[in-house]
């Protein structure tokens, strides 16, 4: 018996070494090969847009953290490469050629900033390099920009929701609009005029006002004029629509405000600019993604909860002062880059993921839900994932109550 | 007519801060021929001091009390401003340095403001109350504005003409090198222009803070209102441009009710524009004869 077992145990041992050795050879080596996935973030994170970008940095950061700890795509870790835009298109131009070119990044995050992106198009399109971002204006179109997706409520959703809001729960049969002069704001107020005709509400005027106005009473003195039922409030900041309030206030006229998605992200600087008095005077209402809100304590987004208990485990600091909301948009962005990727075998070029995400956007399943993405429109939250909410009822992580709960 | 009455109400309250900028621009040109484009800068920087230092409900004890801080706090700064502008200058009438040296001033402030309080725009409450007009209520600072505005006006033109320094400012103003033959000491007298600049922008600045944009990027719409009000003025002119600002305010703001916010600052300057084809030496300007 000793003799057998000195006999066979040396020849188990033989080969159980040369069963681990071959496995080292066919997987361990193979997968060391693999290269990691360039990972772009191309944020303007200085500059006017410095605060959004750090979330959305924030946020691309912890997804590309979770998903190398799980692994990475496919077996590829996920390698990250910064740009800054500054804000500047010109910067910017500058910026993601050397991510392109030098670095040869094969995903591009970001940027926020339209003109940013416009600028940037032309290299990234003859790359075929797919990218997300969270850019507002409908000048991007899957034309000019054919494998960038933003993750932004866009105007047209915008104009949809806050129509719809006015017309069923106001019961609103006219309506005005005052809008900034920005470029996604003449986009929002042809959508405007679309959408009112449609509900057969009557558009009494429309006026504008400059970036950064702080007396709009000649605006406000010509719309009321018309009369109008409500009045539809879209500016690009919440400074802005403080002042607007404030000047509505100071006319004394207590029109309906059925405002935009700045008025519920940023209701802090509204609440701050005309007092959270305004906001019940002229039953003020937001437009907000769906994911963020809430109707009963009860019922708050889980998904995103945890996403912001994550975030602030990650970079506290940060988590602390930051949107937590745009910083969990760009994340989901990540998320569904990355399912993108798994379901084309690993594939990054911008036809295979852009092909990809069009058919497949609708059953994301992360923080935002079902996305909404065609070959005719690269906007992923579309009308069906926004809602109108309540400003200044806020609970944890900013979150906000739907109007009518 | 109503509605009318209440936007040149409004429009005669932020002519008045257009008018102040206007004046400051008028005491360093006349003084060194320099058109300080950081004025609207310095404007907004007397903003953020009210900002800073004022609580959220101010009293009016404390108004009045920083209110002179903010103005020497500017002063300070634009007297260094104007040394470090002039130090390189010969004759800042003859050379055009100071182009450049004054936007990069524009330029840092911008910056410093967006490192320390970000790309948001800060609000100030007043502590006076708004007054009532035709139904509607304007706010306080518009009609403080305008109390200030003839308030310097009137403190300028006693400096001008009852003051020594005053007096030699006027001379340099008239012929540069001839007020430097006779004695005067040309450089001290233009930094002390600079300073007076400041005290009006200053306490511009503080006064109007509840109505104007505190932000690191504003100061340049402040700045080109307050020198298209001077221009319609007259450039050197304070009535001029007392006068001018009042009106840029108003015909931007009857411009916005009647044509739409997006041409507020197009009808500013196609004033400008009017103004300088019919009298080039602006409404209250004198025509200057030219060496040549």
């Amino acid at each position: 018996m000793r003799t057998t077992f000195r006999l066979h145990m040396p020849s188990a041992y033989g080969l159980a070494i040369a069963l681990f050795a071959t496995a080292l050879a066919i997987t361990g080596p193979a997968a060391a090969q693999k290269p990691p996935i360039k990972v772009g973030e191309f944020l303007d994170l200085t500059g006017a847009a410095a605060t959004p970008a750090e979330a959305a940095r924030l946020g691309i950061d912890l997804a590309v953290k979770e998903i190398n700890a799980a692994g990475g795509i496919d077996g590829r870790k996920l390698e990250v490469f910064t740009a800054d835009t500054q804000t500047d298109p010109t910067v910017g131009v500058g910026e993601i050629k050397r991510l392109v070119q030098q670095d040869k990044v094969d995903i591009v995050f970001g940027p926020i900033i339209s003109q940013v992106l416009m600028a940037a198009a032309p290299i990234l399109n003859e790359a075929k390099i797919p990218q997300m971002g969270a850019t507002g204006s409908e000048l991007i179109t899957p034309k000019l920009a054919p494998y960038y997706f933003s993750l932004l409520i866009d105007a047209d959703s915008q104009a949809k929701a806050m129509v719809a809001q006015a017309a069923t729960a106001l019961s609103a049969k006219s309506g005005a609009i005052l809008s900034d002069s920005g470029a996604q704001a003449n986009s929002f107020v042809e959508a405007m005029k679309r959408e009112m005709e449609s509900h057969g509400l009557k558009l009494t005027g429309t006026q504008q006002f400059q970036y950064r106005a702080v007396d709009m009473t000649p605006q406000l003195l010509a719309l009321k004029r018309g009369n109008p039922d409500t009045l539809f409030l879209f500016p690009s900041s919440g400074e802005d629509g403080g002042n607007a309030l404030k000047s509505l206030d100071d006319l004394g006229w207590n029109a309906k405000v059925t405002g935009n998605y700045t008025i519920a992200t940023f209701a802090a600087a509204v609440i701050k600019g005309a007092g959270k008095e305004s906001l019940h005077t002229h039953d003020v209402t937001g437009i907000a993604y769906k994911a963020f809100t809430y109707c009963t304590e009860a019922d708050t987004p889980k998904a995103f909860l945890d996403f912001v208990a994550r975030a602030k485990a990650f970079r506290p600091e940060q988590a602390a002062h930051l949107s937590m909301q745009f910083a969990a948009t760009i994340y989901d962005g990540v998320q569904l880059m990355k399912d993108a990727i798994e379901a084309n075998g690993g594939k990054t070029d911008g036809p295979t993921i852009t092909a990809w995400i069009e058919a497949n956007a609708k059953n994301h399943k992360g923080i935002l839900g079902s996305l909404a993405a065609s070959p005719s429109s690269h906007f992923l939250i579309g009308p069906d994932a926004v809602t109108a909410v309540y400003p200044d009822r806020l609970l944890e992580g900013g979150i906000q109550q739907r109007y009518g709960c | 007519m109503q509605d009318t009455l209440i936007v040149l109400v409004h429009g005669i309250g932020i002519g008045a801060v257009f008018a102040l900028v206007g004046m400051s621009f008028n005491v360093v040109f006349n003084s060194s021929g320099i058109l300080n484009f950081a004025q609207g800068n310095m404007l907004v920087l007397g903003g953020m001091f009210a900002f800073l230092v004022l609580p959220s409900a101010p009293g009016m004890g404390e108004w009045f009390v920083l209110l002179p801080a903010s103005a020497l706090l500017i002063a300070a700064l634009l007297a260094v401003q104007g040394y470090i502008t002039l130090l390189p200058l010969r004759s800042s009438v003859e050379q055009h340095s100071w182009l450049i040296t004054t936007l990069a001033v524009a330029v840092i402030i911008g910056a410093v403001i967006l490192i320390f309080q970000g790309t948001a725009s800060q609000s100030v409450r007043s502590p006076f109350p708004a007054f009532w007009f035709l139904g509607t209520r304007v706010p306080a600072p518009y009609a403080i504005a305008l109390a200030l505005a003839l308030f310097w006006f009137g403190v300028l033109h006693w400096f001008h003409t009852r003051v020594l320094a005053g007096l030699a400012i006027s001379a340099i103003a008239q012929d540069l090198d001839a007020a430097r033959a006779a004695g005067i000491r040309v450089r001290q007298l233009q930094i002390i222009a600079f300073a007076i600049s400041g005290l009006i922008v200053g306490s511009a600045g503080f006064v109007a803070a509840p109505v104007i944009a505190i932000a690191n990027d504003s100061g340049i719409s402040y700045a080109l209102n307050g020198f298209v009000a001077a221009v319609i003025g007259g450039l050197g002119s304070d009535l001029g441009a007392l006068v001018g600002g009042l009106l840029v305010g108003m015909a931007s703001m009857y411009a916005a009710y009647t044509y739409g916010g997006e041409f507020q600052d197009a009808v500013s300057l196609a004033l400008l524009v009017i103004v300088l084809m019919i009298r080039p030496e602006g409404l209250f300007g004198r025509p200057a004869a030219r060496r040549v």
